[in-house]
Protein backbone atom coordinates (compact mmCIF):
# COMPACT_ATOMS: atom_id res chain seq x y z
CA UNK A 1 0.00 0.00 0.00
CA UNK A 2 1.46 3.77 -0.74
CA UNK A 3 1.84 5.85 2.39
CA UNK A 4 -0.61 7.89 0.70
CA UNK A 5 -3.49 5.34 0.97
CA UNK A 6 -2.15 3.77 4.42
CA UNK A 7 -3.03 7.67 6.09
CA UNK A 8 -6.45 7.24 4.71
CA UNK A 9 -7.21 3.94 5.81
CA UNK A 10 -6.24 4.81 9.05
CA UNK A 11 -8.49 7.85 9.05
CA UNK A 12 -11.23 6.26 7.58
CA UNK A 13 -10.79 3.35 10.50
CA UNK A 14 -11.10 6.23 13.18
CA UNK A 15 -14.09 7.45 11.55
CA UNK A 16 -15.56 3.86 11.53
CA UNK A 17 -14.81 3.42 14.95
CA UNK A 18 -16.47 6.59 15.91
CA UNK A 19 -19.46 5.71 14.13
CA UNK A 20 -20.15 2.79 15.53
CA UNK A 21 -19.28 3.66 19.32
CA UNK A 22 -22.23 6.51 18.24
CA UNK A 23 -24.14 3.89 17.08
CA UNK A 24 -24.05 1.99 19.88
CA UNK A 25 -24.86 4.36 22.14
CA UNK A 26 -28.18 5.51 20.51
CA UNK A 27 -29.09 2.05 20.04
CA UNK A 28 -28.93 2.07 23.81
CA UNK A 29 -31.23 5.53 23.92
CA UNK A 30 -34.08 4.22 22.18
CA UNK A 31 -37.11 5.90 24.07
CA UNK A 32 -39.98 4.34 24.78
CA UNK A 33 -43.18 6.20 27.04
CA UNK A 34 -46.26 5.43 28.17
CA UNK A 35 -49.31 7.34 29.71
CA UNK A 36 -52.14 5.76 32.52
CA UNK A 37 -54.48 7.44 34.43
CA UNK A 38 -54.53 4.99 38.02
CA UNK A 39 -54.48 6.46 41.50
CA UNK A 40 -56.57 9.33 40.82
CA UNK A 41 -53.65 10.51 38.98
CA UNK A 42 -51.67 10.61 35.47
CA UNK A 43 -48.44 7.93 35.65
CA UNK A 44 -45.98 8.59 33.15
CA UNK A 45 -43.57 5.84 32.48
CA UNK A 46 -40.15 6.61 30.41
CA UNK A 47 -37.31 4.27 29.91
CA UNK A 48 -34.52 4.03 27.50
CA UNK A 49 -32.61 0.80 26.15
CA UNK A 50 -31.77 -1.02 23.11
CA UNK A 51 -35.18 -3.67 22.59
CA UNK A 52 -38.18 -1.22 21.92
CA UNK A 53 -40.09 -5.18 22.62
CA UNK A 54 -38.52 -5.45 26.20
CA UNK A 55 -38.84 -1.53 26.97
CA UNK A 56 -42.75 -2.14 26.35
CA UNK A 57 -42.93 -5.37 28.51
CA UNK A 58 -41.26 -3.91 31.27
CA UNK A 59 -43.41 -0.60 31.25
CA UNK A 60 -46.17 -3.40 30.79
CA UNK A 61 -45.30 -5.67 33.71
CA UNK A 62 -44.77 -1.62 35.82
CA UNK A 63 -47.83 -0.87 35.76
CA UNK A 64 -49.49 -4.06 36.41
CA UNK A 65 -47.45 -3.75 39.50
CA UNK A 66 -48.92 -0.08 40.45
CA UNK A 67 -52.11 -1.32 39.41
CA UNK A 68 -52.20 -4.24 42.30
CA UNK A 69 -51.06 -1.68 44.90
CA UNK A 70 -53.75 0.53 43.99
CA UNK A 71 -56.42 -1.70 44.18
CA UNK A 72 -54.88 -3.09 47.63
CA UNK A 73 -55.19 0.12 49.03
CA UNK A 74 -58.44 1.90 47.57
CA UNK A 75 -60.10 3.22 50.17
CA UNK A 76 -63.46 3.83 48.17
CA UNK A 77 -64.67 0.73 46.51
CA UNK A 78 -68.44 -0.01 47.48
CA UNK A 79 -68.98 -2.48 49.14
CA UNK A 80 -70.22 -6.06 46.74
CA UNK A 81 -67.65 -5.01 44.13
CA UNK A 82 -65.17 -6.79 42.53
CA UNK A 83 -62.73 -3.64 43.53
CA UNK A 84 -63.96 -3.95 47.18
CA UNK A 85 -63.09 -7.57 47.60
CA UNK A 86 -59.43 -6.78 46.12
CA UNK A 87 -59.46 -3.82 48.59
CA UNK A 88 -57.24 -4.45 52.05
CA UNK A 89 -57.79 -1.21 52.89
CA UNK A 90 -61.57 -1.42 52.54
CA UNK A 91 -61.44 -5.27 54.44
CA UNK A 92 -59.70 -3.51 57.23
CA UNK A 93 -62.42 -0.49 57.79
CA UNK A 94 -65.06 -2.76 58.01
CA UNK A 95 -63.79 -4.88 60.43
CA UNK A 96 -62.15 -2.07 62.95
CA UNK A 97 -62.97 -2.65 66.58
CA UNK A 98 -63.73 -6.13 65.14
CA UNK A 99 -61.31 -8.92 64.33
CA UNK A 100 -58.31 -8.55 62.37
CA UNK A 101 -57.91 -8.96 58.66
CA UNK A 102 -55.88 -11.27 56.91
CA UNK A 103 -53.49 -8.70 54.25
CA UNK A 104 -51.16 -8.87 51.12
CA UNK A 105 -47.80 -9.04 52.02
CA UNK A 106 -47.58 -5.26 50.31
CA UNK A 107 -50.13 -3.78 52.34
CA UNK A 108 -48.84 -4.86 55.63
CA UNK A 109 -45.31 -3.73 54.25
CA UNK A 110 -46.83 -0.35 53.80
CA UNK A 111 -48.15 0.02 57.10
CA UNK A 112 -45.69 -1.20 58.93
CA UNK A 113 -43.79 1.78 57.19
CA UNK A 114 -46.38 3.85 57.79
CA UNK A 115 -46.14 3.08 61.06
CA UNK A 116 -42.41 3.31 61.39
CA UNK A 117 -42.78 7.19 60.43
CA UNK A 118 -45.70 8.28 62.87
CA UNK A 119 -43.78 7.14 65.81
CA UNK A 120 -40.67 9.10 64.02
CA UNK A 121 -42.33 12.17 63.32
CA UNK A 122 -44.22 11.74 67.06
CA UNK A 123 -47.28 11.17 65.50
CA UNK A 124 -47.38 13.78 62.68
CA UNK A 125 -48.22 11.45 60.49
CA UNK A 126 -51.09 9.22 60.78
CA UNK A 127 -52.31 6.67 58.63
CA UNK A 128 -55.68 5.96 60.48
CA UNK A 129 -56.77 9.91 59.94
CA UNK A 130 -59.75 8.79 57.38
CA UNK A 131 -62.14 9.93 60.26
CA UNK A 132 -60.96 13.80 59.67
CA UNK A 133 -60.75 13.25 55.92
CA UNK A 134 -64.11 11.91 55.40
CA UNK A 135 -65.17 15.02 58.28
CA UNK A 136 -63.26 17.49 55.96
CA UNK A 137 -64.62 15.64 53.04
CA UNK A 138 -61.71 15.66 51.54
CA UNK A 139 -62.55 12.30 49.64
CA UNK A 140 -65.67 13.58 48.04
CA UNK A 141 -66.96 16.20 45.76
CA UNK A 142 -67.78 19.11 48.60
CA UNK A 143 -65.12 19.53 51.00
CA UNK A 144 -66.02 21.87 53.61
CA UNK A 145 -65.09 23.03 57.27
CA UNK A 146 -66.68 21.27 60.25
CA UNK A 147 -66.91 22.87 63.86
CA UNK A 148 -64.73 22.43 66.07
CA UNK A 149 -66.59 19.58 68.28
CA UNK A 150 -66.98 17.56 65.06
CA UNK A 151 -63.29 17.84 65.01
CA UNK A 152 -62.67 16.90 68.74
CA UNK A 153 -65.17 14.05 68.17
CA UNK A 154 -63.20 12.44 65.14
CA UNK A 155 -59.77 13.05 66.86
CA UNK A 156 -60.76 10.17 69.07
CA UNK A 157 -61.01 8.10 66.09
CA UNK A 158 -57.33 8.38 65.18
CA UNK A 159 -54.03 6.92 66.29
CA UNK A 160 -51.91 4.64 64.91
CA UNK A 161 -51.37 3.36 68.53
CA UNK A 162 -54.79 1.29 67.64
CA UNK A 163 -53.31 0.01 64.64
CA UNK A 164 -52.34 -3.41 65.33
CA UNK A 165 -50.13 -5.55 62.83
CA UNK A 166 -48.89 -8.93 63.51
CA UNK A 167 -46.48 -9.29 60.61
CA UNK A 168 -46.19 -13.68 61.56
CA UNK A 169 -49.83 -14.00 61.05
CA UNK A 170 -49.74 -11.17 58.03
CA UNK A 171 -53.05 -9.15 59.60
CA UNK A 172 -54.10 -6.33 60.43
CA UNK A 173 -56.29 -4.70 63.00
CA UNK A 174 -57.92 -0.99 63.83
CA UNK A 175 -58.26 -1.61 67.48
CA UNK A 176 -61.52 0.92 67.91
CA UNK A 177 -64.72 0.76 65.95
CA UNK A 178 -65.12 3.72 64.04
CA UNK A 179 -61.23 4.10 62.88
CA UNK A 180 -60.26 4.09 59.12
CA UNK A 181 -57.29 3.81 57.08
CA UNK A 182 -56.01 5.97 54.48
CA UNK A 183 -53.29 5.36 52.64
CA UNK A 184 -53.50 8.39 50.31
CA UNK A 185 -50.12 9.59 51.44
CA UNK A 186 -47.95 6.40 50.80
CA UNK A 187 -49.75 3.89 48.22
CA UNK A 188 -48.60 5.95 45.51
CA UNK A 189 -44.86 6.41 46.55
CA UNK A 190 -44.97 2.58 47.57
CA UNK A 191 -46.53 1.54 43.97
CA UNK A 192 -43.97 4.03 42.35
CA UNK A 193 -41.26 1.84 44.03
CA UNK A 194 -42.29 -1.09 43.12
CA UNK A 195 -43.15 -0.34 39.51
CA UNK A 196 -39.38 1.37 39.52
CA UNK A 197 -38.03 -2.42 40.92
CA UNK A 198 -40.32 -4.27 38.34
CA UNK A 199 -38.39 -2.31 35.90
CA UNK A 200 -34.93 -2.82 37.14
CA UNK A 201 -35.67 -6.72 37.27
CA UNK A 202 -36.09 -6.76 33.58
CA UNK A 203 -33.05 -5.36 33.00
CA UNK A 204 -33.98 -1.65 32.23
CA UNK A 205 -30.84 0.87 34.02
CA UNK A 206 -32.39 4.17 32.62
CA UNK A 207 -36.06 4.99 33.66
CA UNK A 208 -38.46 7.70 34.91
CA UNK A 209 -41.46 7.33 36.47
CA UNK A 210 -43.73 10.58 37.07
CA UNK A 211 -46.67 9.52 39.45
CA UNK A 212 -48.67 13.22 39.36
CA UNK A 213 -45.68 14.43 40.33
CA UNK A 214 -44.13 11.92 42.34
CA UNK A 215 -40.78 11.68 40.55
CA UNK A 216 -38.27 8.51 40.78
CA UNK A 217 -35.64 7.72 38.20
CA UNK A 218 -33.19 5.31 37.76
CA UNK A 219 -30.17 5.92 36.65
CA UNK A 220 -29.20 9.07 35.10
CA UNK A 221 -30.92 10.34 32.36
CA UNK A 222 -30.67 10.04 27.99
CA UNK A 223 -26.92 12.73 28.43
CA UNK A 224 -25.78 10.81 30.52
CA UNK A 225 -25.88 13.01 33.41
CA UNK A 226 -28.16 13.36 36.42
CA UNK A 227 -31.95 13.81 35.43
CA UNK A 228 -33.00 17.21 36.23
CA UNK A 229 -36.12 18.11 37.93
CA UNK A 230 -37.48 21.20 38.64
CA UNK A 231 -39.55 21.99 42.11
CA UNK A 232 -43.61 23.19 41.13
CA UNK A 233 -43.60 26.88 42.17
CA UNK A 234 -46.31 26.80 44.98
CA UNK A 235 -48.42 29.72 43.42
CA UNK A 236 -47.68 30.34 39.88
CA UNK A 237 -48.72 27.13 37.64
CA UNK A 238 -45.89 26.35 34.63
CA UNK A 239 -43.24 27.97 36.78
CA UNK A 240 -40.32 26.11 39.12
CA UNK A 241 -38.79 27.50 41.96
CA UNK A 242 -35.57 25.08 41.84
CA UNK A 243 -34.13 22.67 40.13
CA UNK A 244 -32.38 18.95 41.71
CA UNK A 245 -30.18 17.06 39.95
CA UNK A 246 -30.93 13.55 40.54
CA UNK A 247 -29.40 9.73 39.49
CA UNK A 248 -31.65 7.11 41.17
CA UNK A 249 -33.50 8.33 43.67
CA UNK A 250 -37.18 9.95 44.27
CA UNK A 251 -38.45 13.15 44.78
CA UNK A 252 -41.82 13.99 46.25
CA UNK A 253 -43.73 17.13 47.26
CA UNK A 254 -46.48 18.02 49.15
CA UNK A 255 -48.30 21.60 48.86
CA UNK A 256 -50.83 23.03 49.97
CA UNK A 257 -52.28 24.17 46.47
CA UNK A 258 -54.27 20.82 46.00
CA UNK A 259 -57.53 19.90 46.58
CA UNK A 260 -58.60 22.89 48.07
CA UNK A 261 -61.50 25.23 49.46
CA UNK A 262 -62.12 28.62 50.87
CA UNK A 263 -64.71 29.14 53.34
CA UNK A 264 -65.03 32.48 55.38
CA UNK A 265 -62.36 34.18 53.34
CA UNK A 266 -59.99 31.69 54.44
CA UNK A 267 -57.85 28.74 52.20
CA UNK A 268 -58.09 25.31 53.50
CA UNK A 269 -56.13 22.23 51.62
CA UNK A 270 -56.32 18.39 52.16
CA UNK A 271 -53.11 17.43 53.81
CA UNK A 272 -54.36 17.40 57.80
CA UNK A 273 -52.32 17.74 60.86
CA UNK A 274 -53.82 14.66 62.85
CA UNK A 275 -52.77 15.95 65.56
CA UNK A 276 -54.92 19.19 65.72
CA UNK A 277 -57.55 17.62 63.01
CA UNK A 278 -56.91 21.06 60.81
CA UNK A 279 -54.72 21.85 57.75
CA UNK A 280 -50.83 21.82 58.55
CA UNK A 281 -49.80 25.40 57.72
CA UNK A 282 -46.09 25.78 58.14
CA UNK A 283 -45.09 25.80 54.46
CA UNK A 284 -46.15 26.09 51.11
CA UNK A 285 -44.63 23.29 49.47
CA UNK A 286 -41.69 20.80 50.45
CA UNK A 287 -39.92 18.00 48.35
CA UNK A 288 -38.29 15.00 50.00
CA UNK A 289 -35.66 13.71 48.66
CA UNK A 290 -34.43 9.68 49.12
CA UNK A 291 -34.09 6.74 46.99
CA UNK A 292 -37.15 4.92 47.85
CA UNK A 293 -40.08 6.58 46.63
CA UNK A 294 -42.47 4.89 49.18
CA UNK A 295 -40.07 6.27 51.70
CA UNK A 296 -40.12 9.88 49.84
CA UNK A 297 -43.74 9.64 49.83
CA UNK A 298 -44.61 9.52 53.51
CA UNK A 299 -41.52 11.55 54.20
CA UNK A 300 -42.82 14.61 51.91
CA UNK A 301 -46.28 14.67 54.36
CA UNK A 302 -44.49 14.43 57.26
CA UNK A 303 -42.17 17.15 56.24
CA UNK A 304 -45.00 19.31 55.12
CA UNK A 305 -46.85 18.93 58.91
CA UNK A 306 -44.15 19.21 60.78
CA UNK A 307 -42.95 23.39 61.40
CA UNK A 308 -39.73 23.95 58.52
CA UNK A 309 -36.78 23.99 61.71
CA UNK A 310 -38.36 20.75 63.16
CA UNK A 311 -38.83 18.95 59.72
CA UNK A 312 -35.14 20.18 58.88
CA UNK A 313 -33.91 18.73 61.66
CA UNK A 314 -35.44 15.20 61.25
CA UNK A 315 -34.27 15.50 57.53
CA UNK A 316 -30.52 16.03 58.83
CA UNK A 317 -30.99 13.19 61.56
CA UNK A 318 -32.12 10.23 58.92
CA UNK A 319 -29.28 9.26 56.55
CA UNK A 320 -30.00 9.42 52.78
CA UNK A 321 -32.67 11.86 53.40
CA UNK A 322 -32.94 15.42 52.07
CA UNK A 323 -35.69 18.46 51.96
CA UNK A 324 -35.89 21.48 50.29
CA UNK A 325 -39.15 23.62 51.74
CA UNK A 326 -40.69 26.75 51.06
CA UNK A 327 -42.15 27.96 54.37
CA UNK A 328 -45.85 29.98 54.78
CA UNK A 329 -43.95 33.47 54.41
CA UNK A 330 -41.76 32.64 51.82
CA UNK A 331 -38.83 31.36 52.56
CA UNK A 332 -37.03 28.62 50.94
CA UNK A 333 -34.95 26.40 52.82
CA UNK A 334 -33.33 22.97 52.76
CA UNK A 335 -31.03 20.05 54.27
CA UNK A 336 -27.55 20.82 53.96
CA UNK A 337 -26.52 17.64 52.13
CA UNK A 338 -28.51 19.22 48.64
CA UNK A 339 -26.42 21.71 48.28
CA UNK A 340 -24.69 20.99 45.15
CA UNK A 341 -27.21 19.20 43.39
CA UNK A 342 -29.54 21.88 43.54
CA UNK A 343 -29.97 25.50 41.79
CA UNK A 344 -32.59 27.77 43.73
CA UNK A 345 -34.51 30.08 41.12
CA UNK A 346 -36.82 32.02 44.37
CA UNK A 347 -37.33 35.20 41.37
CA UNK A 348 -38.86 38.00 43.14
CA UNK A 349 -41.91 36.06 45.29
CA UNK A 350 -39.15 34.01 47.95
CA UNK A 351 -36.33 34.67 49.58
CA UNK A 352 -33.71 31.96 49.84
CA UNK A 353 -32.05 30.90 53.08
CA UNK A 354 -28.39 29.96 52.55
CA UNK A 355 -27.56 29.14 55.44
CA UNK A 356 -27.23 25.74 55.76
CA UNK B 1 -1.26 -2.26 -4.10
CA UNK B 2 -2.06 -5.63 -4.26
CA UNK B 3 -5.62 -6.78 -4.97
CA UNK B 4 -5.68 -7.56 -1.33
CA UNK B 5 -5.21 -4.32 -0.38
CA UNK B 6 -7.63 -2.88 -2.49
CA UNK B 7 -10.33 -5.08 -1.47
CA UNK B 8 -9.70 -4.16 2.43
CA UNK B 9 -9.50 -0.25 1.06
CA UNK B 10 -13.29 -0.86 -0.70
CA UNK B 11 -14.56 -2.36 2.65
CA UNK B 12 -12.81 0.12 5.23
CA UNK B 13 -14.42 2.67 2.76
CA UNK B 14 -18.06 1.30 2.98
CA UNK B 15 -18.10 0.99 6.80
CA UNK B 16 -16.59 4.69 6.70
CA UNK B 17 -19.49 5.82 4.43
CA UNK B 18 -22.33 4.13 7.20
CA UNK B 19 -20.54 5.59 9.96
CA UNK B 20 -19.68 8.76 8.70
CA UNK B 21 -23.73 9.23 7.72
CA UNK B 22 -24.47 8.35 11.36
CA UNK B 23 -21.95 10.81 12.77
CA UNK B 24 -23.25 13.40 10.03
CA UNK B 25 -26.96 12.70 11.38
CA UNK B 26 -25.92 12.84 14.90
CA UNK B 27 -24.22 16.38 14.56
CA UNK B 28 -25.48 18.21 11.84
CA UNK B 29 -29.02 17.13 11.40
CA UNK B 30 -30.41 17.86 14.89
CA UNK B 31 -33.88 16.09 14.27
CA UNK B 32 -35.10 18.32 17.46
CA UNK B 33 -34.55 21.55 16.77
CA UNK B 34 -35.41 20.96 12.93
CA UNK B 35 -38.71 20.60 13.62
CA UNK B 36 -41.37 23.22 14.72
CA UNK B 37 -42.90 22.95 18.36
CA UNK B 38 -46.01 20.47 18.40
CA UNK B 39 -48.65 19.93 21.10
CA UNK B 40 -50.00 16.21 21.43
CA UNK B 41 -53.02 15.81 22.68
CA UNK B 42 -54.21 12.64 23.87
CA UNK B 43 -57.29 10.55 25.88
CA UNK B 44 -56.82 7.74 28.20
CA UNK B 45 -53.16 7.80 26.45
CA UNK B 46 -53.94 7.19 23.03
CA UNK B 47 -53.15 9.91 20.56
CA UNK B 48 -55.40 12.17 19.69
CA UNK B 49 -54.25 14.89 17.99
CA UNK B 50 -50.75 16.81 17.37
CA UNK B 51 -50.93 20.69 16.30
CA UNK B 52 -48.00 22.41 14.85
CA UNK B 53 -47.44 25.32 17.48
CA UNK B 54 -46.56 28.24 14.90
CA UNK B 55 -46.81 31.85 16.03
CA UNK B 56 -49.74 33.52 13.89
CA UNK B 57 -51.80 30.39 13.68
CA UNK B 58 -55.36 30.12 15.52
CA UNK B 59 -57.55 27.70 15.89
CA UNK B 60 -59.72 25.74 19.01
CA UNK B 61 -61.15 21.99 18.65
CA UNK B 62 -62.86 20.07 20.76
CA UNK B 63 -61.78 16.44 22.29
CA UNK B 64 -64.08 14.19 23.76
CA UNK B 65 -62.59 12.76 27.13
CA UNK B 66 -64.26 10.47 29.83
CA UNK B 67 -66.34 12.87 31.47
CA UNK B 68 -67.88 14.19 27.48
CA UNK B 69 -66.87 17.17 25.51
CA UNK B 70 -63.13 19.61 26.71
CA UNK B 71 -62.26 21.98 24.13
CA UNK B 72 -58.18 23.02 23.40
CA UNK B 73 -57.39 26.59 22.33
CA UNK B 74 -54.33 27.09 20.20
CA UNK B 75 -52.78 30.74 20.26
CA UNK B 76 -50.03 30.78 17.98
CA UNK B 77 -46.82 29.08 19.91
CA UNK B 78 -48.84 28.51 23.05
CA UNK B 79 -51.61 25.96 24.10
CA UNK B 80 -54.51 25.74 26.84
CA UNK B 81 -57.77 24.02 28.21
CA UNK B 82 -60.71 26.20 27.35
CA UNK B 83 -63.71 24.59 28.49
CA UNK B 84 -63.53 20.86 30.03
CA UNK B 85 -67.06 19.63 32.22
CA UNK B 86 -65.62 18.31 35.24
CA UNK B 87 -66.60 20.48 38.61
CA UNK B 88 -62.83 20.99 39.52
CA UNK B 89 -61.70 22.66 36.59
CA UNK B 90 -57.95 21.66 37.34
CA UNK B 91 -56.89 21.47 33.77
CA UNK B 92 -58.65 25.28 33.25
CA UNK B 93 -56.26 27.01 36.01
CA UNK B 94 -53.44 25.43 34.53
CA UNK B 95 -53.38 28.25 31.88
CA UNK B 96 -51.31 28.51 28.22
CA UNK B 97 -48.51 26.46 28.40
CA UNK B 98 -45.58 27.08 25.63
CA UNK B 99 -42.70 25.37 26.39
CA UNK B 100 -41.76 21.65 25.69
CA UNK B 101 -41.60 19.08 28.54
CA UNK B 102 -45.36 21.57 29.53
CA UNK B 103 -48.49 20.09 29.62
CA UNK B 104 -51.81 20.14 30.71
CA UNK B 105 -53.90 17.51 32.55
CA UNK B 106 -57.27 16.68 32.86
CA UNK B 107 -57.77 13.38 35.65
CA UNK B 108 -61.38 12.56 35.18
CA UNK B 109 -61.64 13.14 31.39
CA UNK B 110 -58.00 11.58 31.07
CA UNK B 111 -56.53 14.32 28.54
CA UNK B 112 -53.20 15.23 28.20
CA UNK B 113 -52.13 18.12 26.51
CA UNK B 114 -48.26 17.89 26.45
CA UNK B 115 -45.82 20.13 24.56
CA UNK B 116 -43.22 18.10 22.61
CA UNK B 117 -39.28 18.95 22.10
CA UNK B 118 -36.10 18.76 23.88
CA UNK B 119 -37.08 20.16 27.33
CA UNK B 120 -34.97 21.77 30.01
CA UNK B 121 -35.88 19.89 32.62
CA UNK B 122 -36.63 15.85 32.37
CA UNK B 123 -39.75 16.27 34.81
CA UNK B 124 -41.03 18.52 37.54
CA UNK B 125 -42.19 17.12 41.14
CA UNK B 126 -45.20 18.71 42.70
Amino acid sequence: MSKRATVIACLLVLLLIAGLALLRQSGANREYSSDQFLMDTLVSIKVYGNDRETLKTAVAVAYAEMHRIAELADGFAQPGTAAYQSSDVCRINALAGKKPVQVDGDTLAMLVLAKKYYQLSEGAFDVTVGPLMDLWGFGGKNPHLPAPDQIKAALKSVGCQDLVLNEQDRTVLLRKEGMKLDLGAVAKGYATEKALQALKKRGIEKALIDAGGNIRVLGQNVHNSAWRIGVKDPRKSNEIVAVLALEDTSAVTSADYYRGFEAGGKRYHHILDPRTGYPAAHNMTVTAVTQDAGQADILSTVFFVLAPEKALQLAEKLAGVELLLVTADGLIRHSTSLRGRLEVQPGAAYRYDQSR
Amino acid sequence: MTRADKVLLVGILLASLVSGTALYSRFFLDPVGAQPIQAVVTVSGKAFRTIALQSGARSSFVVQGRQGASKVEVDGRRVRMQQAPCENGICLKQGWIEHPGQSVVCVPGEIVIRIEGAAPLDAVTR
